[in-house]
């Protein structure tokens, strides 16, 4: 009973975590490009429920950042001036999907106010609202990359596996030649070679093609090795005796082994094909300004003074630390139920 | 016998379809090294091309990969167009570099995760086994950039720890010991970074292999036979469950060369990631290719390894 | 009184004034350059960082700004530009003659002079090293460096402390082409060169006995990927005003430290003590810690780099690149150029970017070049409504969303590539990104990795705009011919052209040959002059920045006068010194 509990818990973490990631517009104050060139590096802005007189406000409000006095470029609160926090309120527009636009936002502050959660990057631009649609970049990066790895791998894994001799060799040598080269040459070097798209879709799509590429392998072997062993198990011999087409048989006996192994692959890939792109955005290879990745907001703590003097720069990392651990139990819970079922 | 000659002819084949994939790989990158030469105002475009024509550029990549293969066999592997000597002088006093730190860091990882792993297998659902889960879960969500990053700020603000480089400036007073543990106060940073990025993943697999072995009916009746737990597991469990870990400690070894990119490029150690950084970006190819094939003969002399290793642990393979 | 001085008192006198001229005669036989500097003490170690490995030590084959520095160090030129002051002064040429004409150098050697080995300087390893440089199978870089009017110049010796060099042209620039050439020693490298080994000598791995040279330092000890130790060299050719031999550093060492970050984290532990240039973000924090560290920072003023947008202006086949076609056909239009020049916020960028530290330029000659520049020219200040104003003189207008739309009612849409590397050019595009989409315009910034780039602008000219920088070598405006000249291959937005594609570009043509020849300063400025106003007119590049020069140095290094031209910080390093620890010496 604690299991379906935990369980339940669990789909549902991992299926609001994707809604926050697939649909930003609502979440996020602010458009993830809006420069706000007077205050940079800003830190997140305070919420107060007591103000200055030490009344308490039920709905909490903010203080603008304005520039210290002095020689040392910090900030300070603006006490001048308060500004109510509202839920629900009519903002930026944004695409929800395809052509339809919304201005709905779950919370925001009145005019001419700002409310940064968490702070803002080197243009002044709100970095909650990064990360929010960066997740977005990040996520989608790794399920679709995922999805690519898994079904090249799929496909190579079958064929190897169930039509054997020169076939399966042939591939399985393939295999370990991708499985000898250090993923992270491999991903520069397919980066670096694929044809040059310019657009930053056509990018984002070329990024998600080479994480793919590369990750192709271990599926494949993964995937062979089952169909492999259920070739040979008796409902096939059966099957085949009865005269069942090969498409028949693979459909209906061999994948169904398969589908609790991938979807346990799946849950452990997605983790490292977001860190891929993590990694190449992290190196200047990803998707470019002003798109936002949790790869290239990361990037920003390469510099010595971001990385010791502004901390809220780090908080990406725990939007991917987060996801990560979500996907890890995710995977060891899926891992469970398979075993178990086997 | 035959196996083994079978298996050697096999990476042998496999090196050579790593090597001729990296040349067809990096020949297709747009650019090539003497792109930036062309930017400069001041060096004629006639100086670059007749470089070019030096240095054997403009020939056909099967000609290359010929005149390559020739220079392996002189031991030069290649020739760097950026240091301008062969490619052999640069990598083994980076590959060494790199091979203290990895072996001394997945050592250290394999001693803290052999016992760790062990332990949480045996507690099985009891309170190690769920501590370790959660930190292990943790550390493995962590990706190694972003403790490279932590070590570095770490070192920056306490001072505790030098940052970036081997050794510190010598006055040439030092003694042996002095410089020794100079080492060692370099080797912490880029040690720790390995170990924290790399154990979490042994502990996870040691754990598995021994659960899965510890549930095997003959150890309930060697519990039942009333031989002490520590035996059971050492003497009786971890034999069986050491064909999966032997296999792991061939994967360890394969990756001795390849697995500290990042952290050396992000603290600054002088080994062969920062090396082969440069050297893919500014397109000296051969120093990359030199470097792949480098670390794919140490993955290929891995898995031999531990097929050896594992034909004389496991009876099974021997009489098979 | 006597009068009567004693024969032997003006045997001793003379005695005493004869040997003391001989003193004299024997010191201006050695022909010593005094310098100027502040006296000090001989001895100090001075430790720098260098961002990666120098790849050569030879100064045929030396390209990088790594080895070049290495190399400036252990080696010594005929004529050298002083830094600070940016002319030229005697180095081992003592003196030099330019005839009427302008085509015949003659210039005179210090005598006396020995390389770090001990043999002794003559004409003959100058000829030997200019024949080294100007051999065509050699292929040195430095070669094209030396071509005035297509055509090599010649050497010739006159005798064993005199050199003739002639050139086909008279060369505007005059002896400044000699800063940077190092004087080989023929007693070491002659047999090399006649058994064709030239290129293989003088590695990084040299034995130091392989190795001789009339710099200041001579190498000590190479560790592979750690540092390069120089010491000191006994016989380098100058002294200080108390005829104290310089240098007064006893070691040099350039450690390698690969990212700048940890750069700053060495000087700041004081494991370095010199950081010869940082970017601003960074200085920030040390000028937070200076007083309480004892650095001396100091910010120099704008360089000799410019960071611009460029236009893909080539004429591009049609049918084969529809795309970059039709955006061409707004490039092309001098008003879209000068829209795009008014909108973007200069300021704003070197604020953001860089801290405050860097100047807006609209030309290409920074206001770094003192000597040089064109102060007429003019500053517009940023104006959205005049580029808008532009923009629908040219025919574009705008579609209620507010975009941009041109002649053809299509959108104004194109990218501008960065290098993936360089963190301060890709946030100057997305600043730029951001103001042109204030006119309405939808601009991509596409990071590309840097030889990526140069591929696409250098051979497949597939790309619409760039944001570059380039770095001029030299205060003088010569060096950078092959980016003005039609023909130069550095010709970015126009490239390979015979001949010049639009009138002004033939008049900046015109123009920069005769700057060449010119042997006046007088009507090379002039000349200079207008060409800088016809770049500023006709933007081939818009001009953006000029990035600050930032450097610094421990307290305790003495003689630290920064300089604009590289090497930053170590130009006058044979007269740094390190006082003893504790007492300041910057101001």
């Amino acid at each position: 009973m604690k299991k379906n509990r935990h369980n339940a818990l669990l789909i549902g973490l991992i299926v609001s975590l994707h809604l926050f990631v697939i649909f930003p517009g609502f979440l996020a104050p602010y458009d993830y490009a809006s420069q706000n060139r007077e205050i940079p590096f800003a830190p997140p802005t305070r919420i107060h429920f007591f103000d200055s007189t030490g009344k308490f406000h039920l709905r909490p409000f903010v203080y603008a950042w304005k520039q210290d006095s002095g020689p040392d470029s910090g900030y300070e609160q603006d006490r001048s001036r308060a500004f109510a926090v509202r839920f629900l309120v009519s903002g930026a527009p944004y695409r929800v999907i395809g052509g339809w636009t919304s201005q709905l936002h779950l919370f925001g502050v009145d005019l001419p106010g700002q409310i940064f959660l968490f702070g803002t990057d080197d243009f002044g631009r709100d970095e909650f609202s990064r990360v929010l649609y960066g997740g977005r970049i990040s996520v989608l990066a790794g399920l679709l990359g995922t999805s690519i790895a898994l079904f090249a791998g799929s496909v190579a894994g079958v064929i190897s596996g169930y039509y054997g001799r020169w076939i399966d060799s042939l591939v399985m040598r393939l295999v370990e030649l991708f499985l000898a080269l250090p993923w992270l040459y491999l991903l520069f070097a397919v980066r670096a070679v694929l044809p040059l798209r310019i657009r930053t879709t056509d990018a984002f799509l070329l990024l998600v093609g080479v994480i793919g590429i590369v990750g192709w392998a271990r599926p494949a072997r993964l995937i062979r090795g089952i169909v492999l062993s259920s070739r040979e198990r008796n409902f096939v011999l059966a099957a085949r005796a009865m005269g069942a087409s090969d498409f028949h048989i693979l459909r209906k006996h061999v994948l169904p082994q398969a589908y609790p192994i991938v979807l346990t692959m799946a849950a452990y890939l997605v983790p490292q094909f977001i860190l891929a792109e993590v990694t190449l955005s992290f190196l200047g290879l990803g998707v470019g300004e002003p798109i936002p990745s949790w790869g290239n907001l990361l990037a920003e703590l390469q510099n010595y003074s971001v990385l010791t003097s502004y901390w809220w720069m780090y908080l990406p990392a725990t939007a991917l630390v987060a996801l990560f651990l979500i996907y890890h139990w995710a995977s060891s819970a899926l891992q469970e139920h398979t075993s178990v079922s086997a | 016998m035959r196996k083994a000659a079978r298996r050697i002819i096999h990476g042998l084949l496999l090196l050579a379809g790593v090597s001729i994939l990296s040349f067809a790989l990096l020949d297709a990158a747009p650019g090539n090294f003497f792109d930036e030469l062309r930017l400069n105002p001041q060096v004629s475009s006639s100086t670059v091309a007749a470089l070019r024509r030096q240095y054997g550029m403009n020939s056909s990549m099967p000609v290359r990969y010929w005149r390559w293969l020739e220079s392996v066999a002189r031991g030069e592997f290649g020739y760097s167009l950026s240091y301008n000597r062969p490619v052999g002088e640069l990598i083994w006093p980076r590959a060494r570099n790199t091979l203290l730190l990895t072996t001394l860091a997945t050592s250290l990882a394999w001693l803290i995760a052999l016992p760790w792993g062990i332990f949480e297998a045996m507690s099985c659902g009891g309170w190690i086994d769920r501590v370790g889960g959660v930190m292990t879960a943790i550390l493995l969500a962590i990706p190694e950039l972003l403790f490279g990053l932590l070590l570095l700020l770490l070192a920056t603000r306490t001072g505790w720890f030098p940052v970036g480089g081997m050794a510190s400036i010598p006055s040439g007073q030092e003694t042996a010991s002095m410089r020794i543990s100079d080492l060692a106060l370099h080797l912490v940073l880029p040690v720790a970074g390995l170990v924290l990025g790399t154990a979490p993943i042994l502990v996870r697999h040691v754990r598995s292999a021994m659960a899965q072995v510890l549930g095997a009916p003959f150890i309930d009746a060697a519990r039942g036979q009333g031989i002490a737990p520590m035996r059971v597991v050492l003497r009786y469990a971890l034999p069986v469950a050491a064909n999966s870990l032997i296999s792991l400690l061939g994967f360890s070894f394969g990756a001795l060369l390849s697995m500290s990119l990042l952290i050396e490029v992000v603290l600054g150690w002088p080994g062969l990631g920062p090396l082969v950084l440069e050297a893919m970006l500014s397109r000296d190819i051969y120093v990359v290719i030199a470097a792949v094939m480098l670390s794919a003969v140490f993955l290929v002399v891995g898995n031999l390894l531990a097929d050896v290793l594992l034909y004389f642990a496991d009876p099974r393979i021997r009489t098979a | 009184m006597n009068l009567r001085v004693s024969a032997k008192a003006i045997g001793k006198m003379l005695a005493a004034t004869s040997l003391w001229l001989a003193a004299c005669a024997a010191l201006q036989a050695q022909d010593l350059v005094v310098s100027k500097a502040t006296l000090a003490q001989p001895g100090g170690q001075l430790v720098v960082s260098l961002r990666s490995e120098p790849k050569t030590l030879n100064p045929i084959l030396s390209v990088d700004a790594n080895s070049r520095e290495v190399i400036g160090m252990m080696n010594a030129d005929l004529v050298h530009i002083n830094r600070d002051t940016q002319s030229t002064e005697p180095a081992l040429a003592k003196a030099w003659k330019i005839s009427r004409d302008g085509r015949t150098y003659t210039v005179y050697l210090r005598r006396g002079v020995k390389f770090s080995d001990g043999a002794t300087f003559t004409a003959d390893d100058v000829v030997f090293s200019f024949q080294l440089y100007l051999d065509e199978k050699l292929h040195s870089p430095q070669r094209d460096l030396l071509m005035v009017g297509d055509k090599p110049i010649t050497v010739k010796k006159l005798d064993d402390y005199t050199v003739e060099f002639d050139l086909s042209k008279p060369y505007g620039p005059g002896e400044r082409m000699f800063d940077g050439l190092a004087i080989l020693p023929r007693h070491l490298l002659d047999v090399p060169y006649q058994q064709g080994r030239l290129a293989q000598v003088w590695s990084t791995t040299a034995r130091p006995d392989e190795l001789a040279g009339l710099g200041p330092f001579q190498l000590k000890e190479y560790v592979p990927g750690q540092r390069f130790v120089l010491e000191r060299n006994p016989n380098y050719w100058k002294t200080d005003s108390s005829g104290v031999r310089l240098p007064y550093l006893s070691t040099l060492t350039f450690l390698f430290v690969p990212t700048e970050d940890a750069q700053v984290v060495k000087f700041q532990g004081g494991e370095t003590q010199m950081l010869e240039r940082v970017n601003a973000d960074n200085f920030a924090v040390l000028r937070r810690n200076e007083s309480t560290n004892g650095e001396c920072l100091r910010d120099l003023g704008p360089g000799l780099e410019f960071i611009f947008l460029l236009f893909n202006l080539n004429p591009l086949d049609a049918t084969k690149s529809p795309d970059i076609a039709a955006k061409q056909v707004w490039f092309r239009d001098l008003r879209f150029r000068q829209a795009i020049s008014l909108a973007v916020d200069r300021k704003g960028m070197a604020r953001l970017v860089y801290d405050g530290r860097a100047t807006p330029i609209w030309g290409n000659v920074t206001p770094g070049d003192k000597l040089w520049l064109n102060s007429n020219l003019a500053h517009p200040e940023r104006s959205i409504e005049q580029s808008r104003a532009l923009l629908e003189s040219a025919g574009f207008s705008w579609n209620a969303n507010g975009d941009l739309l041109d002649t053809q009612k299509k959108p104004v849409s194109f990218t501008i590539l960065v290098s993936s590397s360089n963190a301060q050019r890709s946030k100057m595009a997305t600043i730029a990104q951001d103001d042109l989409k204030q006119l309405g315009m939808d601009v991509q910034v596409v990071p590309l990795e840097f030889r990526a780039l140069v591929d696409r602008i250098l051979n497949t000219k597939q790309y619409d705009a760039a944001l570059m920088n380039l770095v001029n070598g030299d205060v003088d405006p010569t060096p950078e011919m092959n980016l003005w000249l039609s023909s130069g291959q550095t010709h970015l937005w126009d490239l390979g052209e015979a001949k010049p594609a639009t009138p002004w570009e033939a008049e900046l043509d015109r123009l920069m040959e005769a700057q060449m020849t010119a042997t006046s300063f007088e009507t090379r400025k002039k000349l200079y002059d207008q060409a800088q106003a016809i770049v500023a007119e006709n933007l081939p590049f818009v001009f953006l920045l000029s990035p600050n020069i930032l450097v610094g140095a421990q307290s305790t290094v003495g003689n630290f006068h920064p300089a604009i031209l590289e090497p930053y910080g170590l130009w006058n390093a044979d007269q740094l010194f390190i006082s003893p620890a504790g007492s300041p010496l910057c101001k």
